[in-house]
C-alpha cells in the first residue's frame, strides 16, 4: 500500500506530461494515439526495437549514475559528458596503440584505460574541491567544455580517418571490441559491464559502511564529520567513482558501437542522465529503472518521426514535462505538510 | 474578594499536523499578579502564549481581555492591546545602542532625523521608575546576558504593555542576573503590571510567583497560589503519575551525586589552546583531567569556548598547541574515527546541524559514529538485521516515538531527536562520554532518564566531560565543575565547594576583570 502511495505521485505526473503533450500534438495536426502507441510500443514490437532500447538504456544507466553516486554525497557532478568524451579517447588511444594484442589482453586494456581517464577527468574537479573548495559544479561544467576541443584534437589528429567526412578516427583494433551476444539485431555485451555496474553501485551505497558514510555525508556534511567521517574524502570518492562509471559509458560507445572515436558520440546521453537522476530522485538504485523508460520514450520518439512525421523533439518536451511535474509533486506533498 | 482577571484564555486548542499541543486549556490572570506557568518541555506552555502574543492563532478558543472578547492576529496587534513578551532568544541588533533597538519599529518625534533626545528622556524615566539601570548609549553586543534581557523588558515598557510575558527567562543568566531580574519583576508588578513567567524550574517559581498554573502535555492540570502550592505537589502534577520518584534523580530527597570518582585517571588536557582559522584566540591554556567514574562539568554562559572545548576533546578540530592524553597516552593527533574506536562517545550541543540526519532513517542515525564497530557491521559490511534489532531496541527503551527504525529522521520531533542521540550515545559502551547540554528539550521524566544514565555510566567506570548551561544540572549531578569564561578555564570547584554565586561570579569573568 505504502509503496503504491510512493508511486502515485510519478504516475500522475507522467500522465499530466503525456495529456500536455496530447494536447500539443493535437494543436499541430498530429493524431495523438497513434504518436503514443508509436512511442511506447515501438520497443517491445520488434526484436530490433527492443536491441536498440537496450543499447539506449547502457549510456543512459552509466551517465545518470555518473550524477547520482557523487550526489550520494551530496556533490553535484555536472561533468559526466566531459568524462564520456574523456574516457572514449582513453579507450580510443589504447585500442589504436595497441591494437595487435590479443583480445584477453586488449579489452580489459580498453576497458581499464577508458575507466582510469574517465575518472582522471573527475579526479581534477575533485582535487580542486578537496584542496581549495572549488565548488564542483563550475569545474565540472567547464571541464566538458575542454574535453569537447581534446575530441576534436584526437579525432583530426594523426590517428583521423581520412575517409570519413567528419571528426572521426580510424578504427581500434578489433581484438578490443565488445563481443557481441546477439548477432541479429547487434547486441554487445557491453550490457553486462552496465549491470555489473549498477548492481555494485546498489550493494556498495546499501551494504558496506562506505556507502553508509557515503549517504549520511549527503544526509549531513557537519554531523558525518562530528562522529568521525572524513567528509572531504568521501566527496573526493564519490566525484571519482561517478566519473569512472561514466567513463565506462564512453568506453562502451567506443568498444561496442562505433568502433572507433567520432566527434559527437556522446549524443544527449549526459543530459537525458542528468535528468534521469532527478527523476530517481538521486535514488541510484531507481536509476536502471527510470533509464529502461526514458530509452523507450527515446526509440519510440525516433520511429515516430520516422513513420507519422512527427519532429523526435516532442519527446525531449514529454521528458522536461514529466520531469517538472515529479518536482512540482515535491512542492504539493510539502505544502500539505 | 475574588479579585477581576485582566486576562483569561478559554477552551483554547492547537493541533501542528496531527499532534494535539493543546487541549481545552484554561488560563486568567489577575491584576498585578506573577504567575508561573510551570511545565517540562512539550507541555504547551510556549505555544500558549504565542497564542496570546499572535505568532500562533488558536485553532478554536476565545481570549478575554478586562472581560472584553479581543482577537489577536500578530505581535503588533498583542501590543496594542498591551501585551508584551519577552523570548528566550532575544530579537536585538548586536551593533545597535540600546537606545536604538528599544526605539526601533516604534513612532518617533523627529522621524526626519536622528534626534531623539525625546525618547531618550523618556526611556530615561521608565528607567528610573522601574530601577533598571542601563547605559542607553552602549551597544547591546558588549553587554552582559542579564543586561540585555533588560534591554529587552524595556523595550515591552517602552511600548505601554501592561501584561509581560517572559519566556523562560533565567535560562542564560547567572544566579546575580537572575536575582536582580526577580527584583525588577517585583517592582513591575508594584507598578501596576501583570506577569506571566514560563519556567520548567520548580525553585525560580516558589520563589518569585504569586500563583502557579501547571501544564502538562497541553492541558491544564492544576492551578495553586503559592501558599497552597508545594514542592511534592507541584512536582507530582508536573510530571504526571507514570515517573517513579523514588529512582529519580532530581527529586531525590538526599540531595547526592552518587558518582563516584575512581584514582584512575582517563582523560587529561594539557596547556590546550586553540586558534581559529580566522586568528580569533578560542581556547586558552587549559588544563584539567578527568578519572574513571568522575562526572566533570563545565559551567559558563553560551558562547565561551565550551563547544570548541568538546570538539577539541573529540578531535573535530585540532589543538593549536597543549596536549591530550587519553589513559595515558597521549592522543593529540588522533582523528575522531580512532577516538570513537577508543571508547570516546559524543552528545553534541546543536543537534540538528552537529547530530542529526534529517534525511536519513532512524536506524541510519542510530548508528551515526559507531557504524564501523561491532555488532553494527563487520570488515566494512553492514549487518542491517543486527542494525534493526538494536535501533528496535533503543526506541522501546528510549521512548523514542517513531513508526520505526525506517522512518525518516526528519518526521521526528526536536524531543524526539534528542532522545535518538541520547540513545546512540548511552548505548554505545564507553570509556569517555563528551555530553554538551544533554538534556536541551526534554520533558523532565526524560531529564531526570539522562542523569540516571549519566550516573549509571559513572557506575561502569566512565569518565564524563558535562558541558551545560543549565546551573542547577550541574550542581545536582557533578564531582567537580569548571567555570569557563572567554576560552580559559576560570576555576574548578570540587563537590564540597559548590556554591551557586561563586560559580555565578566566576561565570560573569568577575575575577578575570579584577586582576
Amino acid at each position: 500500500m505504502t509503496q503504491i502511495k510512493k508511486f502515485f505521485p510519478y504516475l500522475i505526473s507522467v500522465l499530466a506530461a503525456f495529456l500536455v503533450v496530447g494536447i500539443l500534438l493535437w494543436a499541430l495536426g498530429f493524431n495523438p494515439v497513434k504518436a503514443y502507441q508509436t512511442i511506447l510500443f515501438t520497443s517491445f514490437r520488434t526484436p530490433n526495437g527492443f536491441v536498440q532500447t537496450l543499447l539506449k538504456w547502457i549510456p543512459l544507466t552509466l551517465t545518470a549514475l555518473a550524477f547520482t553516486v557523487p550526489l550520494s554525497s551530496g556533490k553535484f557532478n555536472i561533468g559526466a559528458e566531459g568524462q564520456m568524451l574523456v574516457g572514449a579517447i582513453g579507450a580510443t588511444a589504447v585500442g589504436i596503440l595497441f591494437k595487435d594484442l590479443p583480445p584477453a589482453l586488449l579489452l580489459p586494456l580498453v576497458v581499464l584505460a577508458g575507466m582510469l581517464a574517465g575518472s582522471f577527468w573527475g579526479l581534477i574537479a575533485a582535487w580542486l574541491l578537496y584542496q581549495f573548495n572549488i565548488n564542483e559544479i563550475l569545474s565540472t561544467v567547464l571541464l566538458n567544455f575542454i574535453s569537447f576541443a581534446l575530441v576534436d584534437f584526437v579525432a583530426t589528429g594523426p590517428w583521423r580517418d581520412p575517409a570519413a567526412g567528419h571528426p572521426t578516427t580510424i578504427p581500434i583494433g578489433a581484438n578490443g571490441f565488445l563481443p557481441m551476444l546477439v548477432k541479429n539485431p547487434p547486441l554487445h555485451s557491453g550490457i553486462i559491464l552496465a549491470v555489473v555496474v549498477a548492481i555494485a553501485v546498489y550493494i556498495f551505497t546499501s551494504k558496506t559502511t562506505s556507502g553508509y558514510e557515503l549517504l549520511v555525508t549527503g544526509a549531513n556534511p557537519r554531523a558525518s564529520k562530528v562522529h568521525g567521517i572524513d567528509t572531504r574524502k568521501m566527496f573526493l570518492f564519490s566525484l571519482v567513482i561517478g566519473a569512472a562509471v561514466a567513463g565506462l559509458a564512453g568506453v562502451i560507445e567506443v568498444a561496442g558501437t562505433h568502433h572507433r572515436l567520432i566527434e559527437g558520440l556522446h549524443s544527449n546521453f549526459p543530459t537525458l542522465g542528468l535528468i534521469i537522476g532527478l527523476m530517481a530522485r538521486g535514488k541510484n538504485q531507481a536509476v536502471p529503472f527510470v533509464a529502461f523508460f526514458i530509452s523507450i520514450l527515446e526509440v519510440g520518439g525516433s520511429a515516430m518521426q520516422r513513420t507519422i512525421m512527427v519532429p523526435v523533439q516532442i519527446v525531449l518536451i514529454a521528458e522536461a514535462l514529466i520531469l517538472i511535474f515529479i518536482l512540482l509533486s515535491d512542492i504539493i506533498k510539502r505544502r500539505q505538510k | 474578594m475574588e479579585q477581576e482577571n485582566v486576562l483569561q484564555m478559554q477552551q483554547v486548542n492547537k493541533s501542528f499536523d496531527r499532534v494535539v499541543a493543546l487541549c481545552d486549556v484554561d488560563f486568567e490572570l489577575k491584576p498585578r499578579e506573577i504567575l508561573g506557568l510551570l511545565g517540562g518541555n512539550g507541555a504547551g506552555k510556549t505555544t500558549l502564549m504565542n497564542i496570546l502574543y499572535g505568532l500562533y492563532r488558536a485553532d478554536s478558543g476565545t481570549i478575554l481581555l478586562k472581560g472584553q472578547p479581543v482577537t489577536i492576529h500578530s505581535p503588533r496587534d498583542a501590543i496594542r492591546q498591551g501585551i508584551g513578551m519577552v523570548h528566550q532568544h532575544f530579537l536585538q541588533i548586536n551593533n545597535y545602542t540600546v537606545l536604538e533597538n528599544i526605539i526601533l519599529g516604534s513612532k518617533v518625534s523627529h522621524p526626519l532625523s536622528a534626534n531623539y533626545q525625546v525618547e531618550e528622556a523618556a526611556i530615561k524615566e521608565l528607567c528610573k521608575r522601574f530601577g533598571l539601570e542601563i547605559d542607553l548609549s552602549a551597544r547591546v553586543e558588549t553587554l552582559p546576558m542579564g543586561t540585555r534581557q533588560k534591554v529587552e523588558i524595556l523595550k515591552a515598557l517602552y511600548r505601554g504593555v501592561n501584561i509581560l510575558i517572559l519566556d523562560e527567562p533565567t535560562t542564560n543568566l547567572i544566579p546575580q542576573e537572575v536575582d536582580s531580574l526577580f527584583e525588577t519583576l517585583k517592582i513591575m508588578v508594584r507598578e501596576g503590571l501583570s506577569i506571566v513567567f514560563i519556567t520548567h524550574k520548580l525553585r525560580e517559581v516558589l520563589s518569585i510567583c504569586d500563583r502557579i498554573t501547571v501544564l502538562r502535555e497541553g492541558k491544564n492540570v492544576v492551578s495553586l497560589t503559592r501558599k497552597e502550592a508545594s514542592d511534592e505537589a507541584l512536582v507530582r502534577a508536573m510530571v504526571g503519575d507514570k515517573m517513579d520518584l523514588e529512582k529519580s534523580v532530581m527529586f531525590t530527597s538526599h540531595a547526592e551525586s552518587s558518582a563516584v570518582a575512581g584514582s584512575q585517571e582517563v582523560l587529561s588536557l594539557e596547556g590546550v589552546s586553540l586558534i581559529s582559522q580566522h586568528k580569533i584566540q578560542q581556547l586558552t591554556d587549559i588544563s584539567f583531567s578527568i578519572s574513571s567514574g568522575e562526572i566533570f562539568g563545565v559551567a559558563g554562559v553560551a558562547g565561551n569556548g565550551q563547544r570548541e572545548l568538546a570538539e577539541v576533546v573529540m578531535g573535530i578540530q585540532s589543538v593549536t598547541s597543549g596536549k591530550i592524553n587519553f589513559n595515558g597516552q597521549e592522543i593529540t593527533t588522533h582523528s575522531t574515527k580512532e577516538r570513537i574506536a577508543e571508547g570516546f562517545v559524543y552528545v553534541p550541543e546543536d543537534r540538528l546541524s552537529d547530530g542529526f540526519l534529517n534525511k536519513a532513517s532512524v536506524a541510519h542515525n542510530l548508528i551515526l559514529g559507531y557504524h564501523n564497530l561491532e555488532p553494527y557491521s563487520k570488515k566494512g559490511i553492514i549487518n542491517w538485521k543486527n542494525v534493526h534489532e538494536n535501533s528496535r531496541k533503543m526506541i522501546s527503551e528510549y521512548n523514542i516515538k517513531t513508526t520505526g527504525p525506517d522512518e525518516i529522521g526528519g518526521n521526528l520531533s526536536g524531543g524526539n531527536i534528542q532522545r535518538v542521540m541520547i540513545a546512540r550515545a548511552f548505548s554505545q559502551p564507553s570509556r569517555l562520554m563528551v555530553a554538551h547540554n544533554p538534556t536541551r528539550g526534554l520533558d523532565i521524566p526524560s531529564m531526570d532518564f539522562v542523569y540516571q544514565k549519566l550516573l549509571g555510566n559513572s557506575a561502569t567506570g566512565t569518565a564524563t566531560l558535562l558541558l551545560s548551561e543549565d546551573l542547577d544540572e550541574l550542581l545536582l549531578i557533578c564531582n567537580r565543575i569548571a567555570v569557563m569564561y572567554r576560552g580559559k578555564v576560570v576555576g574548578i570547584l570540587p563537590r564540597e565547594k559548590f556554591e551557586k554565586y561563586e560559580i555565578g561570579r566566576l561565570m560573569s569573568g568577575y575575577e578575570q576583570e579584577s586582576k
